[in-house]
């Protein structure tokens, strides 16, 4: 048992959670402004593509996460120009940024530097890992805490400024309207297809820097398709949470958990096939208790 | 202050909302702008309001001519309006709702809710309005919601309130409350545009009166200068035909029994229901809608739970049975929403003209539609409800909202079952297709059949029904027998629970 809880258990905890984390903040927002944004998963993969570029191009690793927003910002811009302004289904719209981001992203690594599959180089500058002196000598804290990508800690912080800034921000008042009725934001002498575009941009540069956490912080490669399925955890986790960042942040911990429990379990003798099964079980597994706990809240009123 | 709107012209597509229409609002006073269902009113409103920009002619504000870009505009002009559907979020609470847009925020944005609680409660004051600014709106009542509208005005600032059907939704004793509120107003010289088809209510409460018809003025003067008999036949254009009520017989054989009903429904707690229908008789039931006449109509038709008591059709149990058991027994259905649940709005008329469920063999063989002879059927349906549409092919969404009401009428009665249930009809129709609905409810009644009507007009009920029940919060009241006194009693006992046995 022991074997199973090692260091190593700890500290990649934060690493499985983040790039996830970021992603769904995005879709969390853009859930709460009523825009149906499945597409999180081609802004994460086409950020971690630009993250790569441009921390190979410029030398910089924080370049390369600004060159990430950038991608997030211009799936941003389509998911807007189609959606916002040519009234387009939101779901046809993130399948095509799906797919789009995956051939566009493996494409330019071919027609860019010349491989496929995985691109890696030395020249691929990572993020800076910080260490935060007060945790040192707690024992799991530190383990769990320090030595983790700037991006990590800059999560955590965006889950709370999220939640203050739904609430009492008026902005975050305008969110929360439009995606209930925008008719009434209108009314009010708003223009709720201005806070929707802000919304998308916003979602956009939180997946870029997703897409970023998963290609330069800790490995510093590009492989085709890294997002793996990332984003479809996000977009359930935004969906089980109502759009909700704090509750959104407890979810997506117990799934990196269980991810990192898996990688261990494996190291036992389980076959990888069914230790990889593992977070998606336990992700079946709340979807049932909380789709079993709504009917229950629905039932009472309806038939 | 003064406004005036001056040669307004909109355009839809091929279709003249507004035509040329010039009007003007005085400062302490009520104008009311009267006209059937696509009249123009709303879509003049929402050219004063800022919400349409694609209009021709002029605004003028204190003599001066003003462009809106949006509604911002005109809310900073001093201008508001409580839109029919109210403009509010159930989620969010009475104060956010209020500060909706114009939010007292700091520096960086943030919302300083304490120190506007105070200006809105003292604001509260001054209206003699109780209102507890941290309630979500979700558990308000419709009154309540009216007035957290009515506040949200007040907040901005407004001096020019516009008021789309503001008493649709409310009680008798309601609308008094209301009235007396927008007397205040008119003491402090705001100007207020009544927006209603009730034309009792502007007899009492307007000083001016503007009718619309076809997007044209048709008059507009103060309302001493004419009549409530002016005003209606000026409403519609011309005269109506008089009903033929034949008052037939009421048979003493139970068609609908309900027994101590018990329903799930958030009223639970005011249940069980008790009510019969005999052969031949047409039971109104009235009250404002939302208090539980829906539900009674689902729970009678088998589509919402029943938790106790029993409904018996034609002396079977059918409490248990399927929506489609009953259906096929028997019962007919004109629902309120014609667009959901009356029709399938974006298929043909003849694919809307029967009951496919109901397996009738001269419509189907087998799993198999005979085209023909619905169609042929369609036609027939077409002719003798005189409803306006190119031809059987036609999508049902070309229609009107009042050719699309008598295709589901039509559809419905043609069946000759005892029992039809009936929900609003005339909802949202014009005036002619109106009389011709009651008629053919009436000639139903005159062959027999047993007929629930929920509606929420009084007139429908005073006009239609042989005796009525008023729903309050899921209670159902006794029987009101139609004599002299049948209106005011019926309006009695909407006015809330307290007279009930």
């Amino acid at each position: 048992m022991i074997e199973i809880f090692d260091p190593e258990f700890f500290s990649s905890i934060a690493r499985l959670t983040t790039p996830i984390l970021l992603a769904a903040l995005g879709g969390s927002i853009c859930h709460r402004a009523g825009i149906f944004n499945i597409g999180l998963e081609g802004f994460i993969l086409l950020g971690a593509f630009m993250a790569v570029l441009g921390s190979f191009f410029a030398n910089n690793a924080f370049l390369g996460a600004l060159s990430a927003i950038f991608g997030g910002l211009f799936l941003s811009i389509i998911f807007a120009e189609f959606h916002l302004r040519r009234k387009g289904d939101p779901i046809v719209i993130s399948i095509a940024i799906n797919i789009l981001a995956l051939g566009l992203s493996t494409y330019l690594l071919r027609s860019i530097f010349k491989v496929s599959g995985v691109f890696s180089h030395p020249e691929i500058k990572k993020l800076p890992q910080i260490q935060l002196p007060i945790f040192n000598n707690i024992p799991i804290l530190d383990l769990l805490i320090n030595n983790q990508s700037i991006l990590f800690y800059l999560s955590i912080v965006i889950v709370f400024i999220l939640h203050y800034f739904l609430k009492y921000h008026k902005f975050g008042l305008w969110i929360r309207v439009v995606g209930e009725n925008p008719e009434v934001l209108r009314s009010s002498g708003v223009n709720p297809v201005k806070i929707k575009f802000l919304v998308l941009l916003l979602c956009g540069i939180l997946c870029g820097l997703a897409g970023a956490q998963l290609s330069i912080s800790n490995v510093g490669l590009f492989v085709e398709n890294m997002s793996a399925g990332r984003g479809w955890i996000a977009v359930v986790a935004v969906l089980l949470c109502g759009g909700r960042p704090i509750p959104l942040f407890f979810l997506i911990v117990l799934f990196g958990l269980v991810d990192s429990l898996s990688l261990r379990i494996q190291g036992l003798g389980l076959p990888q096939q069914i230790t990889e099964l593992l977070p998606y079980i336990v992700c079946l597994v709340v979807l049932i208790i909380v789709s079993y706990k709504k009917l229950r809240t629905l039932s009472r009123t309806i038939y | 202050m003064k406004i005036s709107l001056r040669d307004i012209t909109i355009d839809y597509d091929h279709l003249r909302a507004i035509d040329n229409l010039s009007l003007e609002f005085n400062a302490g006073e009520i104008h009311a702008i009267v006209g059937e269902n696509g009249a123009g009113k709303s879509s003049l409103m929402s050219v004063l309001y800022g919400l349409n920009l694609n209009y021709s002619g002029k605004i003028i504000f204190n003599d001066n001519e003003v462009f809106w870009s949006s509604p911002r505009d005109a809310i900073q002009h001093g201008i508001g309006m409580v839109h029919q559907h109210f403009m509010l979020i159930d989620e969010l609470t009475v104060l956010e709702n209020i500060i909706l847009g114009y939010e007292p925020d700091d520096a960086l944005g943030f919302i300083n809710f304490e120190k506007i609680q105070p200006e809105i409660n003292a604001l509260l004051k001054l209206y003699d309005i109780n209102m507890n600014l941290n309630e979500l709106v979700m558990n308000l009542s419709v009154a309540q919601r009216q007035m957290v509208e009515i506040i949200k005005l007040l907040y901005r600032n407004a001096k020019v309130l516009i008021l789309d059907e503001p008493t649709a939704v409310l009680t008798p004793n309601e609308t008094e409350m209301f009235f007396k509120t927008l007397r205040n107003f008119r003491l402090e010289k705001k100007i207020i545009i009544l927006i209603t088809h009730k034309i009792d209510e502007v007899m009492v409460i307007s000083d001016h009166v503007s009718i619309l018809r076809n997007g044209k003025l048709i008059n507009s003067s103060k309302l001493k200068q004419t009549t409530k008999i002016k005003i209606e036949e000026q409403i519609v254009g011309k005269k109506l035909p008089k009903l033929n009520i034949k008052r037939g017989i009421i048979e003493r054989k139970k068609v609908l029994e309900v027994e101590s009903l018990k329903i799930s429904t958030r009223f639970s707690h005011n249940q069980p229901i008790d009510l019969f229908i005999q052969k031949g008789e047409i039971i109104g039931i009235a009250g404002v809608s939302g208090n539980g006449q829906n539900e009674l109509i689902e729970a009678i038709l088998g589509v919402r739970k029943v938790l106790g008591g029993s409904i018996k059709y034609l002396q079977e149990d059918i409490t248990y049975k399927s929506t489609r058991h009953r259906r096929i027994k028997g019962i007919s259905f004109i629902p309120q929403d014609r667009r959901k649940d009356g029709l399938a709005i974006k298929s043909k008329v003849w694919e809307n003209a029967i009951n496919i469920n109901l397996n009738d063999k001269k419509f189907s063989i087998g799993p198999f539609l005979k085209k023909k002879s619905i169609k042929n059927y369609a036609n027939q349906l077409i002719n003798e409800f005189s409803i306006k549409v190119d031809s059987p092919n036609s999508s049902v969404i070309t229609m009107s909202g009042g050719n699309m009401q008598k295709l589901v009428v039509a559809r419905e009665l043609s069946n000759n079952f005892p029992l039809i249930i009936i929900e609003n009809p005339t909802w949202g129709i014009d005036v002619g297709s109106i009389a011709f609905i009651h008629q053919k409810i009436l000639d139903m009644k005159a062959r027999g059949a047993a007929i629930l009507l929920v509606s929420n007009e009084l007139d429908e009920i005073d006009v239609l029904a042989d005796s009525a029940l008023v729903m309050y919060e899921g209670k159902i009241s006794n029987r009101i027998p139609k004599d002299i006194k049948f209106r005011e009693n019926i309006a009695s006992k909407m006015l809330s629970g307290i007279h009930f046995k």
